[in-house]
């Protein structure tokens, strides 16, 4: 049988994260001899999606292995000593640890098309964008945002003067979306305007009154406070949202990948490595790294594995988390603040069907501006992704609560906390109990628009950039990957047939 | 076995995910094939990581499509297999019941499962190469040799073993060993030949009845007593499900044109 030490790998990748398993994706079929190696003991790296008994282990890890993974400061708190809490047993559970929505206009949908790897996974919509807005009643504070046409005129809450503008900045950006696809190399809007915080680019371009700038801001998904959102990032963010409504069918933009997200994407990329012959170990990772003439970075690797095994490689691909600490590329990183909550209603009113025909969805996005909570509003908006049973993440009857904000500590988790207590007082009944949380504070880069992230290449040996912080999934990832594959294949790659694949199988496509 | 096209009004339809597990050289790709291609190939080489399938299975009631991952036997890192039973419906654990290790290997994957995999997973243990047996039927000693041949050292200790069994009957591992124990583990049981066919599609049919209707639905019911309107009258079981296929496409829906 073969052993790891007496082959000659042309590749060793390190870590399943999203980058690492889209790599491994697309060499799926090379033909070379690819060894991929993750020092953990699951897969998905940042985006693994985990049960409760393995979201204990991995708590425990981040905290007594600092630096270990791109997470710190992690804590569990659980029901599970009060008796019939209602929690479900811990494989019951899918939880993610990175979970992103994918716009339907994202470039990983048609690069999961083309590889022919899309049958392996299941997408659900993510329906409607609610935003926190507290009234004196109290029974409705959840504002659902409207995102087309048709949900404008039938929104009750705009006045009609308000609807008219909306309705010319909507107009403004389809008119820009269909320049954009008339002539594809222009940017979609040139403006010095742009340079302004949306608030003051959309009233003085378009009138756009106040109480339309946290539903507009929210649609871009910004992660930063609204003063420190500028046009220039939050309207071609705006624009996708809008150009991805309808793609797959009616009423909704974005999907999820049913069963955990982002690590299902990661195992159906590994899937295929391992099917076109690469070779999978887990809990194996990169201990130390050297090249075989020092003063020759192109010369082979050579790799001792946490195993103690020796091996020699043409190409070593990583992240920094994936790497012995000689190896790591400098580079500084965010930290925002995230917690997994689940609770013991299926808070039906925020997922209901949003177009005639369309799915149910499955998932829905609050936003809780700082403000709404009372707070100022130099600080960033909460997010709250909330997935309901049917993404499989949870049992039915509960849902998960995935919180997000671009503020790392204490600060940040209390929050977040305040934020959930608010969607439940509105969208759960009294008794609603919550079962089981888990908060870290989460390591990456923040998406900022005006700088694509680059991988660092010394030699044969590629670093992919910290995970993406951002809320949807982030396309540059595709063009790092595509970056690194092109390295790696040097003159047999031809840009065409990056992640183009014909079915391993036939199939009638009547399903 | 496959669709017999006469639905007027179209079954509903769910995938289910299939794990295959057991030892190297069980015959578990042959068993798929067999399933898939109705076709057996002597002297298949062995699965290099893993390969995917795809084969319909039509129920009185609804149509189950069966998404079979096989994995390699030979896999030497216990690093694929978690990938592949994750969120997996079914498993089919095969072993040879020429060669009683295969058996112990099975139990060590039924072990694992329970432990592992999804609560409610069904699991069915195999036990191939029935037609090396007497009970397959018609088979030679000198085919039992031949088709066995795959397994090497073992084949000598086979036939050292031999002794004890009825003449032409390679069979190491009794059906009532195994019975007893799948009943114990509440696994589904079977004995099959990949080579001659026999209770291959049993099997899979066994399978699909034995999921339950509920895994096969989505977990809550659509719209029940939630004052959500539903929009578009009747939706299946599936109506979470965004087709990536149907792209701009105005019904999203899956299941509907079987």
């Amino acid at each position: 049988m073969e052993s790891l030490t007496n082959t000659q790998w042309d590749v060793t990748i390190s870590g399943t994260g999203i980058p690492q398993s889209l790599l491994a994706l697309s060499l799926s079929r090379s033909g070379k001899k690819i060894l991929h190696v993750d020092k953990n003991a699951y897969y998905g790296g940042p985006e693994a999606a985990l049960s409760l008994q393995e979201a204990h282990e991995w708590a425990s890890k981040v905290n007594e292995e600092t630096a270990h993974l791109p997470f710190e400061d992690a804590t569990i708190s659980s029901s599970l000593d009060k008796p019939g809490s209602g929690l479900s047993s811990s494989r019951a559970y899918t939880l993610s640890l990175s979970p992103q929505l994918i716009y339907s206009r994202s470039q990983l949908l048609p690069t999961l098309v083309a590889s022919k790897v899309y049958r392996q996974l299941e997408f659900q919509a993510v329906g409607s964008w609610w935003i926190y807005k507290p009234t004196s009643g109290g029974d409705k504070d959840l504002y659902r945002v409207p995102s087309s046409r048709e949900d404008v005129f039938t929104d009750d809450l705009i006045s009609m003067k308000s609807k008219r503008t909306l309705m010319r900045f909507l107009r403004h950006l389809q008119q820009h979306l269909k320049q954009e696809s008339a002539e594809e190399d222009k940017p979609a809007i040139e403006d010095e305007d742009l340079d302004k915080p949306l608030s003051e680019y959309l009233t003085s371009k378009f009138h756009v009154p106040p109480e339309l700038y946290d539903p507009l801001l929210s649609l871009s998904l910004s992660q930063t406070p609204p003063q420190a959102t500028v046009a220039k990032y939050a309207v071609p963010r705006i624009q996708r949202h809008l150009a991805s409504i309808g793609v797959f069918g009616p009423g909704f933009g974005s999907v999820l990948v049913k069963w955990g997200g982002g690590s299902e994407i990661s195992q159906v990329g590994c899937r295929a490595l391992a099917v076109g012959g690469g070779v999978y170990v887990l809990n194996a990772g990169v201990e130390s790294l050297e090249h075989d003439n020092q003063n020759d970075e192109y010369s082979r690797i050579q790799l001792r594995l946490s195993s103690g095994e020796k091996i020699t490689t043409k190409f070593v691909v990583g992240s920094n988390w994936d790497l012995p600490a000689q190896a790591q590329s400098p580079c500084t990183h965010d930290k925002v603040s995230r917690s997994i909550t689940i609770v013991s209603s299926s808070l039906e009113s925020l997922f209901p069907v949003t177009a005639e025909g369309g799915p149910t969805p499955a998932g829905a996005v609050v936003i809780f501006p700082a403000a709404s909570l009372g707070l100022t509003n130099e600080l960033p908006p909460i997010y709250i992704s909330v997935h309901s049973s049917e993404t499989a993440e949870c049992p039915s009857g509960q849902s998960v609560l995935y919180g997000s904000v671009n503020l790392p500590g204490q600060q940040g988790q209390s929050l977040i906390e305040c934020a959930i207590d608010k969607l439940l007082q509105s969208s759960a009944g009294p008794d609603v109990n919550i079962l089981w949380s888990l908060r870290y504070t989460q390591l990456g880069r923040a998406v900022r628009g005006d700088t694509s992230p680059a991988n660092d290449v010394s030699g044969n040996l590629i670093r992919f950039p910290p995970p993406s912080l951002d809320l949807a999934f982030d396309d540059s990832v595709i063009d790092l990957v595509k970056d690194a594959w092109t390295i790696i294949m040097g003159d047999d790659a031809s840009p065409d047939n990056f992640m183009k694949f014909d079915d391993r199988e036939s199939y009638d496509d009547e399903d | 076995m496959s669709d017999s096209g006469t639905a007027n009004t179209p079954k509903p339809s769910s995938s289910v995910k299939l794990v295959l597990l057991g030892e190297a050289a069980v015959g578990k790709s042959s068993l798929v094939l067999r399933f898939v291609n109705n076709d057996f190939q002597e002297n298949k080489e062995p699965t290099i990581g893993a390969a995917f399938l795809t084969q319909k299975c039509s129920l009185p009631t609804r149509t189950i499509k069966f998404e079979i991952w096989d994995t390699a036997g030979q896999e030497r890192f216990a690093s694929l297999a978690p990938m592949y039973y994750r969120n997996a419906q079914a498993a089919l654990v095969v072993y040879d019941v020429t060669k009683p290790s295969s058996l112990t290997k099975a139990k060590h994957w039924v072990a694992e499962l329970q432990r592992q995999a999804s609560p409610g997973i069904v699991i069915a243990l195999v036990g191939n190469k029935l037609d090396l047996t007497n009970d397959g039927g018609g088979e030679t000693q000198a085919d039992a040799e031949r088709d066995s041949g795959v397994e090497g050292d073992d084949t000598l200790q086979n036939q050292e073993e031999q002794d004890d069994n009825t003449r032409g009957d390679a069979r190491k591992v009794s059906t009532r060993e195994a019975s007893t124990y799948a009943e114990e583990e509440g696994l589904l049981f079977f004995e099959t030949s990949a080579k001659t066919g026999l209770n291959v599609v049993d099997v899979f049919t066994a399978i699909a009845n034995a999921i339950p209707e509920s895994s096969l639905k989505s977990g809550r019911a659509a719209g029940a007593g939630t004052g959500q309107t539903t929009l578009g009258g009747g939706r299946s079981a599936d109506d979470s499900r965004v087709n990536l296929g149907d792209r701009g496409s105005a019904t999203a829906k899956e299941g509907c044109a079987c």
